[in-house]
């Protein structure tokens, strides 16, 4: 049982906005509650109050109390909720402490002290669990992210909690991954565990959220059941900024297909690392301009293919032709651009109209500032870009990639861990180069964002492009159907998951 | 290769030695190498010192690692035997100063290569404790050991990025490469040091308990070899520097 009795916190040195405003609520023992909301809602600082990592690792003014399993948790040492509460974040990267599975799963039971033996046992039946027996003995860097979150989850359930938490677990996730998820919180769910979940992706949650609670400004604005929550229309979740559960309650958007030019050739863009299998293998395509979306499953060359178009692969022959040009992976370097997932990874100098001035060929100040008021940044061009949120340092991104004057840009994931709004934004700012002429290619796993801005889409599988449609009414069906048949009906993938698995109830959770 | 660093991890979970006599290598062999002193016992040592990382890499099957170490410092060796006596002047010194630092500072660079590369963080957290190291050192000590993987893997990605916006030597500044790359390599290394920190703690890293390891670490025939080498090289370089 958790109890959060009119919590009032706030940052130390932080904003305003990221705090809570007298918060209740009661979660009951084996309840599932879905805690929704934009981004700066409060959500994540929520999650904080259950696994006690506020106060005791965030600083701030923490008014109210908030009871768990009977103890308060500003009063608990971390290490004693530690066997109360299981915490799942949103980064795999960087909630690992070790770099091999198994060690991983023991972690929390040897940081309290347990007995060999009992380590062994309890991994063990975690194990069996949550079905990780593939998954033992590797090195996590050759995990996806999907079974990197099901280690995540395993490594907590070893210690046995009650109450397991988790802040935002798909945000690096694709479809595959989401649904791997989605079983592992089912199977703890079954085990009877209370689990906390704070996302902005709401479709995989369907069927297993008893209670959904809708956030804004800190406080708590609305409670549905689960139910009633996911057979509302698209309207209501629009009007609340979340992202629309279901596939098909996406609008249909008219868009201009540029059909008048001349499309883009792609020939032998082949790439594999020696002696193994080719993760690449396009020996000719076609891509009309406009903005295409690149979907696929979980390894089929998608990031491995736009890290080509832009040349950043070694020993590429790929060859793209771009009105007439030939370009060569040396050229593309130069040609193309791309926004990574992680843009804290491409932004480097001291303000943001620095940025821009890095990328130009010949430093235009005027020509700067133009492109930052176009993106809503100009309030911003002193600022030290580290200093801004995720959007908008993608933002920064997009005005530095605008900045270079190429043509050719390519997204890595746009709109990972973005609610509805700010997914919106970058949907607008994306459609805009687009009508300007740049041929945009845009690698995501998010049947929204296709909808809202894409024109074509590449559908590529094990390193071939399998299908190369124009979005128009009937690419939307079969958009709409790819997801669909990758995880869209959980229903239909869950019972072909338990038939895998034997069973739905895990034993000895 | 940065594919091959990290996955050693799993792959080759019995190393070969213990993670203590590998710090006790890295440290001899640094030593030792770095230490000079230039007997004739020492001129044996040395080389058969310097050799050490190379059979290590060879026996791990670390191909890889093992001729990238020998091509460069037979390199270093080579110009230092055969460049420096026909050069002269400028040129001279800085082949001078380049063989020498390199052909020094090789050996304890790759054995400190092969410590990282087939020692889990699991390992290293066993032998510290095994050494007896107190809480407060060994989980810093384990924190960075966990670390490097994540600053190499966050180094490649912004040198694709910079690569990518035509930030290179040769392009409009230079001299600021280095705070092109470093800066946002900090700023990551920071916030995934933070998050990290803040999952270790809700799994009770730091509990008063004493804690307890499953990976089974321990002393085989090859630490006993490789000791007994390490004993050796220090008490004859000891020898070497304080008697003769």
């Amino acid at each position: 049982m958790v109890e959060i009795k009119d919590v009032s916190f706030s940052y130390f040195g932080g904003k305003e906005d990221l705090g809570l405003q007298s918060v209740n609520l009661t979660i009951r023992d084996g309840e599932t509650v879905l805690l929704c909301g934009k981004s700066g809602c409060g959500k994540t600082t929520l999650t904080r109050l259950v696994n006690g990592l506020i106060p005791h690792y965030y600083d701030g003014t923490l008014k109210g109390n908030v009871i768990v399993e009977g103890k308060s948790v500003p009063d608990t040492e971390l290490y004693d909720i530690a066997q109360m509460v299981g915490s799942v974040f949103q980064n795999p990267r960087s909630q690992f402490f070790n770099v091999d599975t198994t060690s991983e799963l023991a972690f929390g039971c040897e940081n309290l002290g347990m007995p060999e033996n009992e380590v062994r046992e309890r991994i063990r039946r975690t194990v069996n669990a949550l079905s990780l027996e593939h998954l033992l003995d590797r090195s996590i860097f050759e995990l996806s992210g999907g079974e990197k979150q099901k280690i995540a989850c395993g490594s907590v359930s070893a210690l046995e909690p009650k109450i397991i938490v988790l802040d935002e677990p798909t945000s690096n996730l694709d479809f595959d991954g989401i649904r791997e998820l989605r079983g592992i919180i089912r199977r703890l769910k079954a085990a009877g565990k209370t689990i906390l979940i704070a996302e902005h992706r709401l479709h995989f949650l369907k069927g297993i959220a008893d209670r959904v609670v809708f956030m804004e400004d800190g406080k708590i604005r609305e409670e549905y059941s689960g139910r009633e929550f996911f057979s509302k229309e698209a309207a209501f979740y629009e009007d609340r900024g979340l992202r629309i559960p279901s596939i098909r309650q996406l609008p249909y958007r008219e868009k201009q297909q540029a059909a008048e030019d001349e499309p883009l050739r792609l020939k032998n863009f082949c790439f594999g690392y020696p002696g193994k299998k080719q993760i690449l293998h396009i020996p000719e395509c076609e891509i009309p301009k406009g903005i295409v979306a690149v979907i696929g499953h979980n390894g089929a060359g998608k990031t491995t293919f736009a890290k080509s178009v832009c040349g950043l692969l070694k020993r590429d022959k790929g060859e793209l032709f771009c009105q007439g040009r030939r370009l060569n992976a040396r050229k593309r370097l130069s040609a193309c651009c791309m926004v990574m997932q992680d843009t804290n990874h491409q932004l480097f100098t001291e303000s943001v109209i620095d940025e821009v001035l890095l990328s130009m060929k010949k430093e235009n100040r005027e020509k700067a500032e133009k492109i930052l008021d176009s993106l809503d940044l100009l309030s911003l061009k002193d600022e030290h870009p580290m200093s801004l949120s995720g959007g908008q340092k993608q933002r920064v991104a997009v005005a530095a990639a605008l900045g270079s004057d190429r043509r050719i840009l390519v997204f890595d994931e746009p709109t990972s861990g973005l609610d509805l709004t700010h997914m919106r934004e970058t949907a607008g700012k994306i459609l805009e180069l687009g009508e300007n002429g740049a041929v945009v290619l845009v690698v995501t796993h998010a049947p929204e964002f296709i909808s809202c801005c894409c024109t074509h889409v590449l559908h590529m599988e094990q390193g071939r492009i399998v299908e190369n449609y124009p979005l128009d009414r009937e690419g939307q069906e079969r958009m709409a159907a790819f997801f669909e048949g990758t995880g869209g009906k959980w229903e239909h993938a869950d019972t072909a998951y338990e038939k895998r698995n034997g069973g739905q109830c895990p034993a000895g959770l | 290769m940065a594919k091959e660093f990290l996955k050693s991890g799993a792959d080759s979970r019995k190393s070969l030695l213990d993670p203590r006599t590998k710090i006790l290598l890295v440290i001899t062999i640094a030593a030792i190498v770095l230490g000079g002193g230039s007997g004739r016992r020492m001129n044996v040592i040395r080389p058969a010192l310097t050799a050490i990382p190379f059979v290590l890499f060879l026996l791990e099957k670390k191909w890889r690692l093992a001729a990238a170490y020998a091509f460069s410092y037979g390199l270093a060796y080579w110009g230092g035997i055969f460049l420096i006596p026909v050069t002269a002047g400028f040129c001279n010194s800085l082949l001078v100063a380049f063989c020498g630092i390199f052909a020094k500072f090789m050996p304890g660079i790759a054995m400190g290569a092969y410590l990282m590369n087939t020692t889990t963080v699991s390992e290293f957290m066993a032998a510290m404790e095994r050494i007896h190291l107190p809480q407060k050192l060994s989980i810093p000590l384990s924190v960075v050991f966990r670390f490097f993987p994540t600053v190499r893997e966050e180094y490649g990605a912004i040198g694709d990025a910079m690569r990518m916006r035509g930030i290179r030597f040769g392009g409009g500044k230079p001299f600021r490469m280095l705070e092109y790359r470093l800066i946002p390599l900090m700023v990551s290394c920071v916030k995934i040091g933070d998050e990290l920190s803040a999952a270790a703690l809700t799994r009770g890293l730091g509990a008063p308990v004493k804690r307890t390891n499953i990976c089974r670490i321990g002393f085989g025939v090859c630490d006993a070899i490789a000791m007994i080498i390490c004993i050796i090289s220090i008490f004859l370089f000891l020898a070497d520097k304080f008697a003769g």
